[in-house]
């Protein structure tokens, strides 16, 4: 499906680890090149670490580490090489630190690119990106296609690298459970266009499906977003929705409108995502 | 951050570039293979038989420097292109910088096959002695092989630079430039009575490879010996 990427307003706290959710397609590559430079935005700004994006980004290139959703590397250079090659580009490149990475990560320093696992792949582009010491980091689907062991190994790295430095993460996946646990910012991003941006604890607590009786037709003035309704089919009135920003005092609603809350149902993160997401797309009727 | 990006043009290009290095070592030792004053023969005629059999070979020097500065230009852009440019996008340099870095790589790896033709035509001439009357141009002819893949390197560094539509453009309007001075001196072969016996492609031809012209370098005197 072709769509164009579309007034996203995308504000990363400092220091945070920012999860950037999204399907496959959603736009999520595209709006990370976008802001490092590597495509022209039509209209709009962007500023990364205070600087502005396409003008600054030498500078800004300087101080953010990246790894890109597919392997970047050139594959006839060896382990040592690439480091080599790249600690030339950046001022600030942690030699010292890039070889304990190295040994931490198990990578062979003889050994050729075109050799490695997928795997081996990509603990390398993330000992390259950190070994930057940068303000930024910018991964985009870092653990995609690597098994639990690496996945592990790439998310502690990163974590250390944080609690250490207090950088800020950008990380971008479509692996709900994976962010869940290391972000603490999340935006969801769904064709083209930013559905969501809140922080992850809201996220989580925040999105709850409610089983109503005798729910009214229309709802105004509800102290919480109602993100769908669905009938409950043989039951009455009965109905489900799913709703955003919930709180516990807010059930006060519903002997207001006359209407009773049988249950509030917690989702999980990925139920929470799959709501946001179903919700956020216009809906269409099927054809008969 | 020039060192590396040498270092990774070499190791691209080695295993080609080195025979080409081989060859313009060979090549000016081939052109004189045989050559050589005889005292039994008038030096005019022994003049005239040097010079017309180191001519023969004399195709092969600009085809060769052509070929280094193909093989240069398209190992300068390839790992970039299959990698879709991601990884020199996300380096902190400027695009010019990086292009003029990658650039000024392969101009110095062209050196290495003008340095072997250099040597080997000084090797070469050291084998033969030549009649009075005729002047070796070992450094001329080596500078003039510089020249030669410089400008194919060029050429085909700023073809390879870009995708294959603005390649496919570029090729296209050069096209058309020719096409266009061909017609242009077809206007004007029918109004100059001294170039009325030429056509337009004749002219346009000449314009190319004649003094002044973009590939004069290729088509000049590549005589390693001449009067």
């Amino acid at each position: 499906m072709a769509f164009t990427i579309e007034g996203v307003t995308l504000c990363v706290p400092r220091g945070a680890i920012y999860g950037f959710l999204g399907p496959n397609g959603s736009g999520k590559t595209t709006t990370i090149r976008l802001f490092m430079g590597m495509l022209k935005a039509d209209s709009g700004d962007i500023t990364v670490l205070d600087r502005s994006v396409p003008r600054d980004m030498k500078a800004i290139l300087a101080r953010v580490g990246y790894v890109p959703e597919r392997p970047h590397v050139y594959p006839a250079l060896t382990v040592a090489e690439q480091v080599r090659y790249h600690a030339s580009f950046f001022r600030l490149f942690d030699s010292g630190w890039a070889s304990e990475l190295r040994e931490r990560l198990q990578l062979d320093p003889d050994r050729k690119i075109a050799q490695m696992s997928k795997g081996e792949t990509g603990k390398l582009l993330l000992l390259l990106a950190l070994s930057q010491r940068p303000e930024l980091l910018v991964l985009d689907e870092p653990t995609e296609g690597l098994d639990p062991v690496v996945r592990r190994d790439v998310l502690a790295a990163v974590l250390d690298y944080v609690s250490e430095t207090s950088a800020t993460v950008f990380i971008s996946s479509h692996l709900v459970h994976e962010l869940e646990r290391i972000c603490d910012w999340v935006g969801v991003m769904d064709r083209g266009r930013l559905v969501a941006e809140m922080p992850m604890q809201h996220f989580k607590n925040g999105i709850k499906r409610l089983r109503v009786a005798g729910a009214p037709a229309a709802v105004a003035d509800a102290p919480f977003t109602l993100v769908s309704r669905q009938s409950d089919n043989g039951v009455g009135s009965a109905e489900t929705w799913t709703v955003r920003g919930w709180e516990a005092p807010m059930r006060y609603y519903f002997d207001r409108v006359g209407a009773s809350l049988r249950d509030v149902i917690d989702l999980d993160l990925e139920e929470s995502f799959v709501e946001l997401l179903r919700c956020s797309r216009p809906q269409t009727k099927p054809e008969r | 951050m020039y060192q590396p990006m040498l270092f990774i043009h070499w190791k691209q290009v080695r295993h080609v570039l080195i025979p080409f290095v081989v060859a313009a070592f060979s090549l000016p030792m081939l052109a004189v293979q045989g050559l050589g004053t005889d005292g039994s023969r008038a030096v005019s005629v022994e003049i005239y038989q040097i010079v017309s059999s180191s001519q023969l070979w004399l195709p092969l020097f600009p085809a060769l420097a052509g070929g280094v500065g193909v093989v240069l230009a398209l190992t300068a852009w390839n790992w970039d292109h299959k990698l879709g440019h991601v990884y020199a996008l996300s380096l902190p340099v400027a695009r010019w910088e990086y292009a003029l870095l990658k650039m000024s790589a392969g101009v110095v790896l062209g050196l290495l096959p003008t340095i072997a033709l250099w040597l080997g035509a000084h090797l070469a001439l050291a084998t033969i002695t030549l009649p009075t009357g005729l002047t070796a141009y070992p450094s001329h002819l080596a500078l003039r092989f510089f020249l030669a893949t410089l400008m194919a390197y060029s050429f085909f560094f700023a073809l390879g630079a870009g995708t294959i539509r603005t390649t496919l453009w570029v090729v296209g309007g050069l096209l058309a430039l020719f096409v266009g001075s061909a017609l242009v001196g077809d206007l004007v072969a029918a109004y100059v009575p001294a170039l009325s016996e030429m056509s337009g492609l004749d002219l346009a031809t000449r314009w190319l490879v004649k003094v002044g012209g973009p590939l004069q370098v290729f088509t000049g005197n590549w005589s390693l010996i001449d009067v």
